[in-house]
Order: structure tokens, then C-alpha cells, then sequence
């Protein structure tokens, strides 16, 4: 049975003062994961800080710096922004596949990268965008690369009363196409067997996957065999991500079956934004 | 007969208004008193002796009022074998298996006593597959099956853990082997499924102060659950009263008796308090029926013209850890062994075997799915090796009418073959699509598995205006019983149907009814009320014909008014009649109208112990199922492009309320077929809620062509039969016979997952 306090936090200020004197104390930005969590004994939260209306928290634009997403932002309003569409269509898709629509309209780009499950449909794609992590608490502020951000399964960098604040997806933006592609069992409402991401950026892709390894990995042999030593048999190519990634068996999948969807769909998604 | 004027029509559901806008009424929307509640301390070990539970800190704990244990529950309980308990006594059968439980003045409290309740047990080896189960070395999980009460029609074997063996022996299956020119023996696997009703099991209870015990449950079957009460706690039936509110969906779960009985000793000890007990998600996967999982060897002799002359089935039933119920789900798959076919010897062995994995149970389909799967399965096999097209095997051995089934009962009105042709005709049968696309068709057949003597009745009370009040004890789960019944007594009465009121059970107000199961109520039910119709009419034209002085055999009815056919100017009103109707000189002639029906099957009998050989039916219900599907073989994703389902339902009483179940048991079996299936890890169940359950959703939805075939059942009511359960059962075969289709390789088993289907064709590489 659930027993806590919860917070509406006023602004930012209040947000960091809990965050960092209390203990068992947790951000909620849309809840998705954390409420199941609390729930399925995950997250002993004793204190919850709502965030989700802090206005600092719910910009999505489109500035110098490239398109800032909010921590509150939700994913459905990531999924229709205009910019987003055009510019980084893959994390469009990779949002667009988390859960339901209804959760989706709760559910945060911030969230589901804080969460830092390893099968998160929007870290892969972030990765492929080279999108940056603007963290923020009463120490100040820093930004992590997405690549930095993730620790091990469930597990980030944040420090004890830090905060994402925004994650920005910097200019100059890929002049290529990206795509999203997610295996799962019932391909709707599900989680990721394996998700992967690719972008196209001047005739080089990067390639990141997710759920299978103890976090969202970058397919870095795959890019260098492309990119770099011109590999023309993607299926080849696909191939080395077996040095990349080291999935596990569990219910949604095996390791073998996962270790055989990740060459298929990074071949099947270098195909598609290259044109083949 | 007369033209129909309501049955047949898709007149508006009666509680449209109330489910739409939210404001029908479920267990949990009600305030009904002060209240305490419930919840279960649940066993860690699936197979274990309880050395020592520890209750003192619970029972210390802020707010509890009470802590019980198994020792405080008199009787076990069970539908057909009475062989569960409550809450464990002296060991524990299932992982999860409730071994306390604690009442408090929040649920909150509750909860947090029950983590204070330190229980120490002897782990005992378990089994968890049923074919270790019967063998002579498995652990025993009831040493005292042989004292257990059983009906006489199940067949334990006392020291082993077989709580059932059905026999079934028709014809020589000997000789019909030997007139076969071929014979396929296959074995066949069907995994434990989960129904996931939107309403989880919930029930109240309030022992009153006048010593009435009132249990507010989302029971299916409020006389049933009243019944097993009153034996197991040994209360006379008039002083239990048993409501079902609407429920959000059975699917068999919420047949029988379930978690209505946990909270009667609690509410003993508080008169006046209603106990409450709400089963999270999880504990309904996993505490609640299981649909059992079926281990099978077929085995099929065929001559080469495609006709079946032998079958010899041998099931092997996980039961789970308490079979009361799934005793008689073994029964039905055995006496319908031969799916929807014609076939002169049989032999069939059908076993429920314990286990200590979580309680197996009824679920729609009531062991169809399973066996049937099998059946469909091995006909496609029967088919590529005599070069037939599997159609047409089916078409050479389907029953048709005067055929015999397993059990040996001549089928009437039965036009199988219909159902069969309009699946294939709709999705193109025959005509290749493409590569890694494949059509596949399964046939199906479900009579209700229900006791020879399962009755029914009806009240109807005609008000002084002439409106009507129709009484009956089936539920309400979202199938539409209360619009179909109130579409059979309008018919019957001739009175519209917006002027008829209907409700859901009450034992205390409301006449038997079984159970609303099997796919029996639009039958038994509409039978009853057929009757009680018929009964209120005849007092109708009793009555008019003393009061218009007139020979009843002239007068006729037509909602309103009774006229005479000869002189229309002889008449009254209905009010006339129904308000306690007097002559013109005063004198009464007769008190309040009060029609009654009742219903009892008389064409069903016994089955023969040795041969099987017997009645089991009710009637019949045939159909079909035709699927499309691409696969893809490099990720082994299975998309179905299309569905088509033939369900024969007699006659469609509400046709609309008809192709709603079509289409909903299509997409269950469609969610079977790819996705459904429960993963123990010794006994453990390990996908317990929907993020690793998965049930298909609208997405996964193809286009889905239901056809109602109407072969009238000729003593169904307006020859109407069941159609709930039976779209469901052909699914998962019709399925992946398309997939086998598509792919040239073999499936003798489901759900086809992704990763499965994947595997397979590594395999065949």
C-alpha cells in the first residue's frame, strides 16, 4: 500500500530544497513510471515532488541553440512539434511508441530517459541527434551528453538534488532522414524487445539501440564499418553490433532473438535513411 | 411460426444509458454501511507444509480488527470436487495461495498487517508439470483426495494426483485404425491463459444483526455461490442472500463459487460491518482460475478418399492446485473429442491432473480452445499428406444432421457446413496471395458443460398498467443477457419491450438460475421466461374472457388491448385485466397477474463410466473461422490481414448484440493465438499484470466479417441457441494454420510470438 507525501512544488527553488534534504524523495513530472514503480515495489518514495506545471519546465521551442524540450513536456506534444517532425523525425517515432496514447499524454521525454530503462524508446534516438542533457540544481547547472547520461539500468548520472531540466537537440540538425524501429511482442502498447535508432548525418549514420545492453548502447562498430570503411553489404555491417551490445534473456525476449533483431533492424533502418 | 416482432431486431442494450454514462453501478461504487477490509496474506513456497504462522504483530498493528487463519474455515469448498480451501490448512498447494487474513478499518491498514504476519514453512518438493504429476514418484499434493466429496460423475484415483480420468470408448478404434490408409500422431501443447476481465474478483459481505448473511459479489452465478455457501459454513439457504451487481466481465473467471467465502468469518465476527475484499491485478492472474494448460497426443487414422474412420486422443490436464472446477472441463473435452466431426471409433483419455501451479478453472470455451486446437491442427496435417485440400477434409467428416458425436448423441439442426463455406468464400480460400501470405480455416462446436439436471425459472409481475417486471437469476457481465431476456418476454407477451423492466440477481427476490455459463442463458434462461410469458398471457385471456363473457379461443391480445376476433367492439384494456380485475357489478374476478416458467433439461443423461457413451449435450453451437495472414521471416511478426467468423446461432435474437460477441471472441482468440500465455517459474507466476500479460489491442485488431448463420435450434426459445463462448475456440487454429500456410512449417502450439515463429523457421533452415 502506498504512504506518502506529495509536494506541488511552487517553483524550481522548492523542488531542489526537497530534493536534496530529503531522503526516499522523488520528481514527478508525468508519473508514468514512477506511480507503477512506487506501486510494484521499484521506488520506496516517502516524498513526491510534482514538477509537471513549473512553466521553466514546460518550454518547447525552437531557438539558436537547437529545440529545447522541458522536462514536463509531455511525449504526445514532443510527437506533433512541428520542429521535431522536421528535423528529428526518429525521436518523433521513438516517442510516439512509448506506451499508449493516454500515457503518452502524461508521460515526459525527461521522464522516460530518468527512468533510464535500458529498452527507453527515446534514449536511442536521442543518442543518433547527439542530444544534450541541461541538468539543474542549488549547486548550478551542467549539461551531459546524452551519450554520458546513462549509468547502468536504471541509473543516471543526476546527483542528489539535481534535476533534468531540458534535453536540446543542438543545431546544426542532421540534413539526413532518421528512423525509429522497435521490436516488441505485440507491436502496440509494449515495451521495446529491441528499439533502434538511426540517423543519417551527411551520408555517415549513427546508430544507437536500446534493451540490450545495461543501457542504451551506440552501435559504434557499425557506424565506423560504414562510415568509415565504407561497408556496402549493410547486412554485414548490421552484423558487428554483436560487439556492441550483450542482451539478456528475459520474458519479452532472448538473448539470441534480441542479439537477431538488433542486425535486422539497424540493417532494415540503414537502409531506409539511406535510401537503398 | 408467427413473424417475429423484437427477436430478431437489434433493439438498444438495456443498460446502454447507465454503461455509457458511467452510471450502472459495480460492487465498488457502492457505500453500503460501515465497512472494514480485507486482504490475504499469500504463500512464498507453491508446495510447502505451514510449520508455524505468527498473526500477533498483525493483529497489534493500528487498526485491525481481525486476523484469521485457515484453522477459523470449517469446510472446504468446490463446485463438482470439494477439494479447496479457503485459506490453507496445514500446507500450501500454489505459490500465492492465501494462508491468513486480516480485516481493518482501512485497506491501508490491511495491508500493512499482513506484512507483519510471519509464516514459516517446510518447503515440500513441487510438481509443476501434469505428465511428472501422475507418475508414481510425484510428491501428492491432496494426500486425502479419496475422502474428498465428489459428484458421482468424476472419476478420482486416491493416492496419485489424478483428480479426474474421463473415458471415452465409441465404436472399435482398433478396427478403424486398421481400415485407415494413413495414420498422424502428433502431440500438442496449449499453454495457461489468463481471461483479464476490466473488473477484477471482488466481494462484500454483511452478517446482519437478524443473523442474515448478505454477500454483494461479482459473482456469475448468485444461486450457485449461495448453494456452495450454505454447505460449506452450514447456513440455511433462506438466510443467505447472495446480489450480483453488474460485473465487468466473466469469461468464466467469476464462475462457481470464488472470494466470497475469505470474508464470511470475518463478517461473523462484526454483524453489521460489511467486509470487503477488492483483488488487485495481480492477485487476480495469479489467485483467481487459470485456464489450464493442456498437454495432448493425437493420433487420426484416415482412408485416402479424406474420410476419418479412427481417433485416439489422450489430454493431459494441468489442473493446477485445486481442481473443484476443472474436474468437469477434463468431462467436456472428453465427450466432444471429436471437435465437429463425424468420426465412427474413438478412443479418448482425459486427465486433471494436480499440480502445484495456480488454480485451473473455466474459461470461455471450456476446454474447446484446447482440444479443439488438436483436432484443427492435425486435419491440416491429414490434408497434405493425402493431397486433399484441408477444406474439404473438413467438409468429408463434419457433422452434419443425424451425425453421432464422441459420446455417441445424434446432432439435429446443424448446418456446419455453411458455417464453413461462408468463412472460405469471404476470405478467398484457395486463391494465393503472395509469398509468406497463408489462409487458414478452423472449424469449432461447443454444447454447455453443464450438470443433466442444471434448471432455470422466471417471474414475470404484470403491473396494473400493463407494464412488465421480468425476474430471473442470470447475470449481467456485459453480454447482453438482460436485453435478449427482455426481447424473449416482449416477444412471448406481446408487450413492447420498453415497457418491460429487468434487473440484475438478487437470491432473496429473483428465481434460480444455475450459473450464467457455458453459453446456456439466451437458451435456459429464455426458455424460463418463454414460459412464464406464456403463463402470464394465458391469465391475461383467462381473465378477459370472464370479464368480456366472451370464449377465450376468440380473444386475442396485441399489447394493449384484448379484442374479440369476432366482434371488435367486445374489449379491454390491459390495465382493464392487470389491475386486479373486477366485473361490472363490482365483483372481483381475479388478484395481480404472476407468470412463472420454469426449466430443466430432460435430453440429457449420464455418461456411461466405462465408453463416456451418453447425452452430455444441451445443444449444439457450430462454427468457423477463416484468417489471412503475412509473416514476416526475417522477424517472425505474424500480421493477420483479415478475420472471418460463422457462428450458427439459431436465430440471432439481437443480431447487433449477436456480431458484438462474434467480434469480441474473435479478437480474445486472435489474442490467444499470438500473444496470451502465463510463464511459471516453478509455480511462480511471473507476468502477473499488462506489462508482460499481453493481450492484443485495437491496433492488433485486423478487419474482422462475422456472419450469423441461423439453422434453428428446434427447442431453443424461438430457435435461438448460445453463441458466447464460440467464436473464440477456432481461432487460435485458424490462425496458425495460415501461418503453416505461409511458411510450409508445422505449429503444434500457440501463442505464435514473434520470437517463436522465428525459431521455427531457424529451425526448418
Amino acid at each position: 500500500m502506498l504512504n506518502y507525501s506529495y509536494v506541488k512544488c511552487k517553483d524550481l527553488t522548492q523542488a531542489y530544497d526537497l530534493l536534496e534534504k530529503e531522503e526516499q524523495v522523488y520528481p514527478l513530472a508525468g508519473g508514468t513510471d514512477l506511480i507503477v514503480g512506487m506501486r510494484g515495489g521499484k521506488f520506496a518514495a516517502k516524498i513526491i515532488v510534482d514538477i509537471k506545471d513549473l512553466p521553466e519546465l514546460k518550454i518547447l521551442e525552437e531557438n539558436d541553440q537547437g529545440i529545447v524540450i522541458g522536462a514536463a513536456v509531455t511525449l504526445n506534444e514532443i510527437a506533433t512539434f512541428k520542429p521535431i517532425i522536421d528535423h528529428a523525425l526518429v525521436l518523433a517515432e521513438g516517442a510516439h511508441t512509448v506506451g499508449s496514447y493516454p500515457i503518452r499524454n502524461r508521460a515526459t521525454l525527461a521522464g522516460n530517459i530518468c527512468n533510464a530503462s535500458p529498452a527507453a524508446d527515446t534514449a536511442a534516438p536521442l543518442m543518433v541527434l547527439n542530444a544534450q542533457v541541461k541538468i539543474t540544481g542549488s549547486h548550478g547547472k551542467r549539461t551531459v551528453s546524452i551519450n554520458e547520461f546513462f549509468v547502468g539500468p536504471g541509473q543516471n548520472v543526476l546527483k542528489k538534488g539535481e534535476l533534468v531540466e531540458s534535453v536540446l537537440i543542438p543545431r546544426p540538425y542532421p540534413n539526413g532522414t532518421g528512423v525509429y524501429l522497435k521490436a516488441s511482442r505485440t507491436g502496440s502498447v509494449d515495451l521495446a524487445t529491441v528499439g533502434v535508432a538511426v540517423q543519417s548525418w551527411d551520408n555517415k549514420v549513427q546508430v544507437a539501440v536500446g534493451a540490450v545492453a545495461a543501457t542504451p548502447v551506440r552501435a559504434i562498430s557499425v557506424e565506423k564499418a560504414v562510415n568509415e570503411n565504407g561497408e556496402k553489404d549493410l547486412a554485414r555491417a548490421a552484423s558487428l553490433a554483436r560487439d556492441d551490445i550483450s542482451p539478456i534473456t528475459d520474458l519479452r525476449g532472448s538473448r539470441e532473438y534480441r542479439y537477431h533483431m538488433a542486425e535486422v533492424l539497424i540493417r532494415r533502418g540503414i537502409e531506409k535513411v539511406m535510401e537503398v | 411460426m408467427a413473424e417475429l416482432k423484437t427477436v430478431g431486431t437489434s433493439v438498444q442494450r438495456k443498460d446502454a444509458i447507465e454503461k455509457v454514462t458511467g452510471s450502472a453501478q459495480f460492487i465498488e461504487d457502492r457505500y453500503m454501511g460501515p465497512m472494514l477490509h480485507a486482504k490475504m496474506k499469500k504463500s512464498t513456497v507453491a508446495h510447502g507444509k505451514i510449520k508455524n504462522i505468527n498473526i500477533e504483530k498483525a493483529k497489534a498493528h493500528p487498526g485491525v480488527k481481525a486476523v484469521l487463519t485457515g484453522k477459523d474455515y470449517p469446510n472446504k469448498i468446490g463446485l463438482y470436487l470439494i477439494d479447496r480451501d479457503f485459506l490453507a490448512i496445514e500446507k500450501v498447494r500454489f505459490w500465492g495461495e492465501p494462508v491468513a487474513v486480516v480485516a481493518a478499518v482501512t485497506e491501508k491498514a490491511a495491508a500493512e498487517a499482513v506484512e507483519l504476519i510471519e509464516v514459516e514453512y517446510d518447503e515440500l518438493p513441487g510438481v509443476f508439470d501434469p505428465r511428472e504429476s501422475m507418475k508414481d514418484d510425484a510428491p501428492i499434493i491432496h494426500e486425502d483426495l479419496g475422502s474428498y466429496e465428489i459428484v458421482p460423475i468424476f472419476y478420482p484415483k486416491p493416492g496419485t494426483n489424478i483428480a479426474n480420468h474421463f473415458k471415452l470408448r465409441k465404436g472399435d478404434v482398433e478396427k478403424g485404425f486398421a481400415e485407415a490408409d494413413v495414420v498422424i500422431e502428433k502431440e500438442y501443447y496449449v499453454p495457461q491463459m489468463q481471461h483479464v476481465p476490466i473488473e477484477t474478483h471482488k466481494a462484500a459481505v454483511q452478517w446482519g444483526l437478524d443473523g442474515k448473511l448478505t454477500v454483494w459479489s461479482t459473482a456469475q452465478s448468485p444461486n450457485v455461490v449461495r448453494q456452495l455457501l450454505a454447505k460449506s459454513f452450514d447456513i440455511p439457504m433462506h438466510k443467505i442472500r447472495v446480489i450480483s451487481s453488474y460485473i465487468g466481465g466473466g469469461f468464466g473467471c467469476k464462475a462457481g463459487a470464488s472470494v466470497e467465502g475469505l470474508v464470511i468469518p470475518l463478517a461473523k465476527m462484526f454483524p453489521g460491518y460489511i467486509v470487503r475484499i477488492v483483488f488487485n491485478r495481480e492477485e487476480d492472474m495469479q489467485g483467481t482460475f487459470t485456464r489450464q494448460a493442456l498437454f495432448s497426443k493425437l493420433k487420426t487414422g484416415v482412408r485416402k478418399d479424406g474420410r476419418i474412420t479412427a481417433l485416439e486422443y489422450e489430454m493431459i490436464w494441468d489442473g493446477g492446485a485445486y481442481t473443484e472446477y476443472g474436474v468437469n472441463i477434463v468431462r467436456a473435452a472428453g465427450y466432444s473429442s471429436t471437435g465437429a466431426y463425424d468420426i465412427p471409433n474413438v478412443k479418448t483419455d482425459s486427465y486433471c491432473v494436480y499440480t502445484n501451479n495456480s488454480i485451473g478453472g473455466p474459461v470461455r470455451g471450456f476446454g474447446m480452445c484446447e482440444m479443439q486446437w488438436g483436432i484443427e491442427r492435425q486435419i491440416e496435417e491429414i490434408a497434405k499428406q493425402l493431397d486433399i485440400d484441408p477444406l474439404e477434409v473438413r467438409m468429408i467428416n463434419g457433422m452434419k444432421k443425424g451425425s453421432t458425436t464422441a459420446a455417441g448423441q445424434v446432432v439435429q439442426d446443424v448446418d456446419y457446413h455453411k458455417c464453413l463455406k461462408t468463412v472460405a468464400d469471404q476470405i478467398g480460400w484457395g486463391k494465393k496471395e503472395g509469398k509468406f501470405r497463408g489462409k487458414g480455416i478452423a472449424g469449432l462446436v461447443k454444447c454447455p458443460a453443464q450438470p443433466s439436471n442444471a434448471a432455470s425459472s422466471a417471474i414475470i409481475r404484470i403491473n396494473e398498467d400493463g407494464t412488465a417486471h421480468v425476474m430471473i437469476g442470470a447475470t449481467e457481465m456485459g453480454q447482453g443477457m438482460l436485453t435478449v431476456i427482455s426481447q424473449i418476454a416482449s416477444e412471448a407477451l406481446n408487450i413492447p419491450i420498453d415497457k418491460i423492466d429487468i434487473k440484475v440477481p438478487d437470491t432473496d427476490f429473483t428465481p434460480y438460475e444455475w450459473q450464467s455459463v457455458g453459453s446456456r442463458i439466451t437458451y435456459t434462461c429464455g426458455t424460463s421466461v418463454k414460459r412464464a410469458a406464456e403463463d402470464a398471457l394465458g391469465q391475461i385471456y383467462r381473465i378477459a374472457a370472464d370479464l368480456l363473457e366472451t370464449p377465450q379461443a376468440d380473444l386475442t391480445f396485441d399489447g394493449k388491448m384484448v379484442y374479440s376476433t369476432k366482434d371488435p367492439e367486445i374489449k379491454a384494456t390491459i390495465r382493464e385485466i392487470a389491475d386486479s380485475c373486477k366485473k361490472c357489478t363490482g365483483e372481483g374476478i381475479a388478484g395481480p397477474i404472476i407468470g412463472r416458467g420454469s426449466f430443466v433439461p430432460t435430453n440429457m443423461t449420464n455418461l456411461d463410466p466405462e465408453t463416456g457413451q451418453g447425452n452430455p449435450g444441451l445443444f449444439y453451437c457450430f462454427g468457423a473461422t477463416g484468417a489471412e495472414v503475412e509473416v514476416d521471416p526475417e522477424t517472425g511478426v505474424v500480421t493477420v490481414l483479415q478475420l472471418a467468423a460463422a457462428i450458427d446461432a439459431g436465430q440471432a435474437v439481437n443480431p447487433q448484440l449477436c456480431k458484438s460477441q462474434l467480434h469480441g471472441g474473435t479478437i480474445m482468440g486472435l489474442s490467444t493465438a499470438l500473444y496470451e500465455e502465463v510463464k511459471f517459474d516453478k509455480g511462480v507466476m511471473l507476468n502477473r499484470n499488462f506489462t508482460d500479460y499481453k493481450i492484443s489491442t485495437i491496433d492488433n485488431t485486423p478487419h474482422i466479417e462475422s456472419f450469423i448463420i441461423e439453422t434453428p435450434e428446434t427447442n431453443g426459445p424461438y430457435g435461438a441457441r448460445g453463441i458466447g463462448e464460440q467464436p473464440m475456440i477456432a481461432v487460435a487454429p485458424a490462425v496458425a494454420n495460415a501461418v503453416c500456410d505461409a511458411l510450409d512449417i508445422e505449429f503444434n502450439t500457440f501463442p505464435l510470438t514473434p520470437e517463436k515463429v522465428w525459431k521455427a523457421i531457424q529451425d526448418k533452415k
